[in-house]
């Protein structure tokens, strides 16, 4: 063997561990949801078994799994919504219009973006409590806008500053309003843009704890604080964790894929294409 | 006359409107952010100056400065979740950093068509639930039926109680975040490497650099920028750290694995100081500000600043 050979496969062997490490603790939780309890708990592992999906028909029937899946999924696509329409607003604004101030408030907005969120949870916390919005899917609507807003219109900003503007002028001239001219021409120009940026406000929705741990506490809860929720004094169920735990990655895993030519970009917050 | 005059209103409205329509675009984004983020936080700085236990008493009691005080100075509770929480950054941010840029430099030699499957695989890690990524490494870390443990012992070494002891706990939660973000590392910096300019690596290639020539004297300087903000990026977020470390150990053993973060949970959810909690997450929030705003001040002077 030359050492050519020796090299590529020496190239292969460390390819393919990198994969194996990445891959493997997520099988490790689809394979225990499939599991039977006493398959699950004995030592050591199991690795050839009958597949069951009885830990799944058990948290629905035992657990409001179902309630948590339905508060996710009304909180994540609601907040995408709102901040799909008003980000794409100011995201134009910021990357068409010249005024005086533009680059200090697309600043601010950045750094909003960055904020710790344990800093804004207790404020939060109390106005929500005074609001009476406490355990209501309202308040989580609301307080995800926090970080949400803040990232669409950085993405939409970039998407609007990437497609030509002359259409948009040519637009104007022939009299159409400047709303009109958004909404009709530029908006459908950066329908790719808006459908990755709306993928990522949603997984971000979707996966927060911190928020929803604080300002729920039976009928908002949501599916990640759900889950943990099955951690008890008393011992952990591992059958309805790691089945809530796969239920909770299908959407985002499944969304990951879709939107994957333009993650690097929202994940960078748009300083990498 | 009255014509004259309403011809008037109608132009200086008109230009007007032209001049400010960028104002009702951009209007609501911003009522929003002041009403949901600026509103909050000046609320919660007022009340950092106060003292208010949710459960005891019903009025806020004005203190001045003696939450802040009790912090720096009497507070030993602070100074160790400071300790722990950058020992958390320093202990995951070089590492996922460093292995990282490994499997970047290693991905980036292969051509065939495989690659678009590897890199999909590099953001699973990154999009999944945190909590979730809690669950599967809390479920590996069972001393009892885990796999961790299972590997341990097939290879004769004794089995270990990762999350379990005050020793083990913090090195186990940065682990599993190694695992949660070195992907990500490592897909920001694939992404820099296939953009840089092909043009300087033949150039060298014909001179007969070294392949680690290439990479000290073309490939690191010009990947600079890219490196620097996937830094910026993870360091910020390493203080964010919380889900992770509810579900891996809530803070324990002892304190053990408690981050600033965590702590300012605590006091305000658990023990319901809230002026006392207020005036940590200050802190955290003027850490995490002054850290981020150095940082972007050096990626400015090096003139590679973005966006």
């Amino acid at each position: 063997m030359n050492i050519r050979t020796l090299k590529t496969a020496i190239f292969i062997i460390i390819t393919v561990l990198i994969f194996i490490v990445i891959l493997f603790p997520p099988f490790i939780l689809f394979f225990t949801s499939i599991k039977t309890e006493s398959e699950a708990l004995s030592f050591p592992p199991v690795w050839i078994f009958i597949p069951t999906l009885e830990n799944y028909r058990e948290a629905i029937q035992k657990t409001p799994i179902e309630n948590y899946l339905l508060n996710s999924l009304i909180i994540a696509s609601s907040n995408t919504g709102i901040v799909l329409f008003l980000g794409s607003l100011a995201g134009y604004a910021l990357a068409r219009f010249k005024f005086k101030g533009a680059e200090n408030i697309s600043f601010w907005i950045l750094s909003i973006r960055m904020m710790p969120p344990v800093a804004a949870i207790i404020p939060l916390y109390i106005i929500m409590k005074n609001l009476r919005l406490l355990d209501n899917p309202l308040s989580l609507i609301i307080t995800y806008l926090t970080f949400n807003l803040p990232f669409a219109v950085w993405m939409m900003k970039g998407f609007f500053q990437e497609v030509p503007k002359e259409i948009e002028e040519s637009a104007l001239v022939d009299g159409c309003s400047t709303f009109g001219t958004f909404w009709k021409i530029a908006m459908p120009l950066v329908a790719p843009g808006l459908v990755a940026t709306g993928i990522l406000t949603f997984i971000f929705s979707w996966n927060e704890f911190l928020f929803a741990l604080i300002l729920t506490g039976s009928k908002a809860v949501t599916l990640p604080v759900g889950i943990t929720s099955y951690i008890k004094e008393t011992g952990i169920g591992w059958g309805y964790m790691t089945a809530g735990g796969v239920l909770a990655l299908i959407p985002v895993m499944v969304f990951t894929i879709l939107a994957q030519k333009h993650l690097v970009k929202g994940l960078t917050m748009g300083a990498l294409k | 006359m009255t014509k004259n005059k309403n011809r008037k209103i109608i132009v200086f409205l008109s230009v007007i409107r032209r001049r400010y329509t960028w104002l009702f675009f951009l209007a609501p984004v911003i009522i929003i952010l002041i009403s949901i983020v600026i509103f909050p936080l000046i609320f919660s700085l007022s009340l950092s100056f106060h003292e208010w236990n949710v459960i005891r008493g019903k009025e806020w009691t004005w203190i001045g400065l003696e939450n802040y005080k009790t912090i720096f100075l009497y507070d030993p509770y602070f100074r160790s979740t400071l300790k722990v929480t950058f020992l958390y950054l320093l202990g995951t941010v070089p590492l996922q950093f460093a292995l990282g840029l490994a499997v970047a430099l290693i991905l980036n030699r292969i051509t065939t068509k495989i690659i678009g499957f590897l890199r999909t695989t590099l953001i699973v890690p990154t999009t999944m639930t945190p909590v979730v990524v809690g669950i599967i490494w809390r479920l590996m870390y069972n001393p009892d039926l885990g796999m961790l443990n299972y590997f341990l012992t097939l290879f004769g070494f004794p089995p270990i109680n990762w999350v379990g002891k005050p020793e083990t706990a913090l090195p186990s939660v940065m682990m599993a975040d190694i695992w949660e973000w070195t992907p990500f590392m490592a897909l920001i910096l694939l992404a820099g490497l296939q953009a840089l300019p092909q043009d300087s690596f033949e150039a060298a290639i014909v001179d007969g650099a070294s392949s680690w020539q290439i990479f000290r004297y073309i490939t690191l300087p010009l990947l600079t920028p890219i490196m620097m903000v996937a830094l910026l990026i993870r360091i910020m977020d390493s203080f964010k750290t919380f889900d992770l470390i509810f579900v891996l150990t809530q803070g324990g053993p002892g304190m053990s694995t408690e981050v600033l973060n965590y702590y300012t949970y605590r006091y305000g959810f658990k023990f319901f100081h809230m002026g006392y909690a207020s005036a940590l997450s200050w802190l955290v929030l003027v850490i995490v500000t002054v850290i981020s705003i150095s940082l972007i001040r050096v990626l400015q002077t090096k003139n590679i600043a973005k966006g």
